[in-house]
């Protein structure tokens, strides 16, 4: 028993501290929301024609794009007829820009060849020799169409030749330059991830006939994608039309397969296996990573903007509130602290340096979470989230409070302290875990169910939460148990109650 | 440690929270009343994160935060809740500066006095109206999550103690959101993101502090379930047993926003910590009242009504009796009804006397049907 309470206890201390160090030694500081740190400010023009509805639609979708790269709280408003794009922190800005500065045309051609970039002078001839592997095993349930996985060979920066079918022919880079991918009536060769080149015909369908329902699924250790389809003339039937085309094989589409491609770019190529889609939805399965099928689900989900933008400008902007907020948040919150720890010590005595201890852990563990999440999922906090973590320290407190009343319940009740420290734990923890639990459901529906910084507020509920009930299961437990054991605590006033003598072991 | 303070430490203070029940409900509700006359009447001050604005932008050569601080407030646009962002480009440096609504003589003002500060043309100077950056749709989401929060955690609730304390913690988390927004409706404080993520974690904490009471009520209920206890007796000796930590809890949470409140906001002079500060010390204070003045005599009030704690619907054991309860889950014969009687009067020599005349509680039998 005391040996588990002493692994546990010095496992604890061992973990966090050296997921800490790790961190700092990695370099990871958690960064700042735009209020305190500033960030990267995007200004998107919409071209063509549109309506004061679609840009709403679009805001819309721009704001679950910008969302779904992790927790970070944009900020996006519509200015006059331009939509600007506020994103906090520096570190994850480039990948940020790129999802938003992606005009988020998608269509879907049908693939006339398909072949790789070869390294060598003489190219791969599509067409003639096909590197493309349809002996995938069977795609799963009905339904589903296969993604073709490529020979993968490195892209080149040597000139390269495609060759079609002409003897002449001129060189990829100049049929690259001289076509404008985006044009959904042209022939176009278009290239995909990892070197792979397609000649594409004009676009049957665009990203419009998909409902803004997309997700990535996992199937017998296999990730696919599913996404619906609008129903009627506005999505199946266009659908349907090229997707027969292609499972027929005709000479538009000799390959069978279609193209998804955003703004130009070969996302995923798969390979059509039935002529119509009855079910109103399309399945997308084959050899993706997890990575790869939840950002084609992203892509197909938010792929329908109804606006076309181009990036107008791109400029850093400063904070709103700067250093003097956070430094007086800070300030503020470590005299909060230092007020609550002389408080317990007055009440609670000797077992203050526990809950110092605790706090302490605790602390260092949602350091490291939020540093690793800034450097990931380019997290940033804000300053209502600098408050929120100050604020949980009453929270996290609570479990201490509720532990240690049920111990002087029982000192009072006249146990001894080895015996009142583990029935009192027993209840304090049925309680700390019901309370506990109602927390991390409210942080998880919010979590799933919404945007923006209320999404910035359940993920640190839940993460607080968690680590209440870590610390006090793995840390306040084997420390007060250990205390109640050790001959220290014997004859001293512990809780208003001298602490009988007892023998120890 | 003697005397009141000492009883209170030792957790062994008999207030008659349940027989003065309607003192707090009555409180409630006349804030309550308040609050939907003053959001019918002045509604909420929405700040511009909810309701858009006006946006200037400005080429900022010469010109700093601090002129356009003091242009704004010439103009008598307050310059405290404006947002001042200093934008990096190719083209130069300019300084963006957002506002609430203002009429269209106002943003013209502010143009031309921005152009002249700045020393260049009218023209330069950008104006454009702007949206709502905490838009509907992020209020129609965050309501509908609520909603389905406040469903799931009945559920939990219901099948972790019982459903009448799902209704009694749902109501009691109500009226603390309800009256918090009071507050701010009635004080006229701009309404920001930030103050909506505070009320939500007032919704958790105040939730939390429910789930503790309700723990120990669920707790006493079992222990109590052979003696014909009432539960108006229950719930007050739970909540006698739980005050202490309900008290210290509540320091423990309140002191870090104080600390932000006076230290932060005031002396350190950053004002964005205010309201934020202000909602949570609100919601904090409501949140622990309401664990103890709202859920559980609600509680009570629904639990009194089962026919197995009716005959006793009437009995109220206060001072000496009630500590007699607390410690030996028994009651006298002795019944003082109603919320008639003083705690305060019992002395406590004669707790103690009663206690150690009393037998020691019987190992029970099993229980026949």
């Amino acid at each position: 028993m005391v040996r588990r309470l002493v692994v546990s206890l010095v496992g604890v201390v061992v973990v966090v501290f050296g997921l800490l160090i790790g961190n700092v030694v990695a370099g990871n500081v958690p960064s700042l929301g735009l209020d305190l740190q500033g960030g990267a400010s995007v200004t998107l023009q919409p071209e063509g024609t549109y309506d004061a509805k679609a840009l709403d639609v679009a805001l819309t979708i721009i704001r679950s794009r910008v969302d779904s790269i992790g927790v970070s709280e944009p900020e996006i408003i519509r200015q006059g007829d331009t939509v600007v794009v506020n994103l906090p922190g520096v570190e994850d800005q480039q990948r940020a820009l790129d999802i938003i500065g992606r005009q988020g045309q998608l269509l879907l051609r049908p693939v006339l060849q398909a072949g790789t970039v070869n390294t060598g002078a003489d190219t791969t001839l599509p067409g003639a020799t096909t590197v493309v592997d349809s002996t995938l095993p069977a795609a799963s349930g009905p339904g589903s169409s296969r993604r073709v996985s490529a020979t993968t060979v490195p892209p080149t920066s040597s000139p390269t030749t495609i060759a079609a079918t002409a003897d002449s022919a001129p060189s990829l880079a100049e049929i690259l330059a001289n076509q404008d991918a985006n044009d959904p009536n042209a022939t176009v060769v278009l290239l995909g991830k990892n070197g792979d080149v397609y000649s594409a015909g004009p676009a049957g369908a665009s990203g419009l006939v998909f409902s803004n329902d997309a997700s990535a699924e996992i199937n017998n250790g296999t990730w696919s994608v599913v996404v619906g389809l609008l129903k009627g003339s506005a999505g199946e039937d266009i659908w349907n039309a090229l997707s027969t085309r292609c499972f027929n094989k005709d000479e538009t589409c000799p390959t069978g397969q279609i193209a998804i491609v955003l703004d130009g770019e070969v996302i995923s190529a798969p390979v059509v296996q039935q002529a119509v889609f009855t079910g109103g939805t399309v399945q997308i399965s084959g050899s993706f990573t997890e990575a790869e099928a939840r950002d084609l689900a992203k892509i197909l989900e938010f792929g329908a903007v109804p606006v076309k933008f181009s990036v107008a400008t791109v400029q850093t902007v400063s904070p709103t509130l700067g250093k003097d907020s956070l430094r007086a948040a800070v300030i503020s919150g470590l005299v909060g602290v230092l007020l609550v720890m002389l408080f317990f010590f007055f009440y609670y005595r000797l077992l203050t340096i526990v809950v110092i201890s605790g706090l302490a852990i605790s602390g260092s563990l949602l350091w490291s979470v939020i540093s690793y999440l800034s450097k990931t999922n380019g997290l940033a906090l804000t300053l209502s989230g600098v408050a929120g973590i100050v604020v949980s320290i009453g929270v996290t407190v609570d479990s201490y409070v509720v532990f240690f009343e049920r111990l002087k319940d029982e000192l009072v009740s006249g146990k001894t302290m080895r015996g009142a420290a583990q029935r009192s734990f027993t209840s304090a923890w049925r309680t700390i875990l019901a309370a506990d639990t109602v927390s991390f459901i409210g942080a998880i529906i919010l979590w799933q169910l919404t945007v923006g910084s209320v999404r910035g507020f359940a993920f640190f509920l839940g993460l607080s939460t968690l680590i209440d009930v870590f610390v006090a299961y793995l840390f306040t437990r084997p420390a007060i148990l250990l205390l109640a054991r050790s001959k220290f605590m014997a004859g001293r006033n512990v809780l208003g109650v001298v602490v009988p003598k007892e023998v120890t072991i | 440690m003697s005397g009141g303070i000492g009883r209170l430490y030792r957790g062994e203070t008999t207030f008659n929270f349940f027989g003065r029940r309607w003192w707090g409900f009555g409180i409630s509700i006349a804030l309550m009343v308040i609050t939907v006359l003053s959001l019918f009447t002045r509604g909420l001050n929405l700040g511009m994160d909810f309701e858009g604005g006006v946006a200037w932008e400005v080429p900022a050569q010469s010109l700093t935060i601090e002129d356009a601080q003091a242009v704004l407030d010439a103009n008598g646009v307050s310059s405290a809740d404006a947002k001042i962002q200093v934008l990096e480009g190719s083209d130069g440096s300019r300084i963006r500066i957002q506002v609430g609504a203002e009429s269209e003589a106002v943003t013209t003002a502010v143009q031309s006095a921005l152009a002249e500060k700045a020393s260049v043309q009218t023209d330069d100077v950008s104006v454009a109206l702007v949206s709502s950056s905490w838009g509907r749709s992020i209020t129609e989401k965050a309501v509908r999550a609520l909603l389905v929060f406040f469903f799931v955690v009945s559920l939990y609730i219901s099948w972790r103690f019982e459903w009448k304390m799902a209704i009694s913690a749902i109501a009691a988390m109500a009226h603390d959101v309800l009256i918090s927004v009071g507050v701010y409706s009635v004080l006229g404080l701009s309404v920001t993101p930030a103050t909506v993520i505070a009320f939500l974690t007032i919704l958790g904490f105040s939730l939390y502090d429910t789930i503790v009471v309700f723990d120990k009520v669920h707790d006493n209920t079992k222990r109590f379930s052979a003696s014909r206890v009432s539960y108006g007796d229950i719930t007050n000796v739970s909540m006698n047993q739980v005050l202490m930590r309900s008290i210290n809890t509540s320091l423990a949470a309140v002191l870090p926003v104080l600390s932000l409140l006076i230290l932060g906001s005031w002396i350190l002079g950053a004002v964005a910590l205010q309201e934020f500060a202000l909602a949570l010390l609100v919601g904090m204070l409501l949140g622990a009242y309401s664990s103890i003045y709202i859920a559980t005599p609600l509680l009570g009030i629904l639990k009194t009504r089962e026919t197995k704690f009716k005959p006793m619907a009437n009995e109220l054991h206060l001072g000496a009796e009630m500590e007699r309860i607390a410690s030996s889950g028994k009651k006298t014969n002795r019944v003082i009804s109603g919320d008639a009687g003083n705690a305060e009067s019992v002395t406590r020599e004669a707790a103690t006397v009663a206690a150690a005349l009393s037998h020691p509680p019987r190992p029970r039998k099993k229980q026949r049907r």
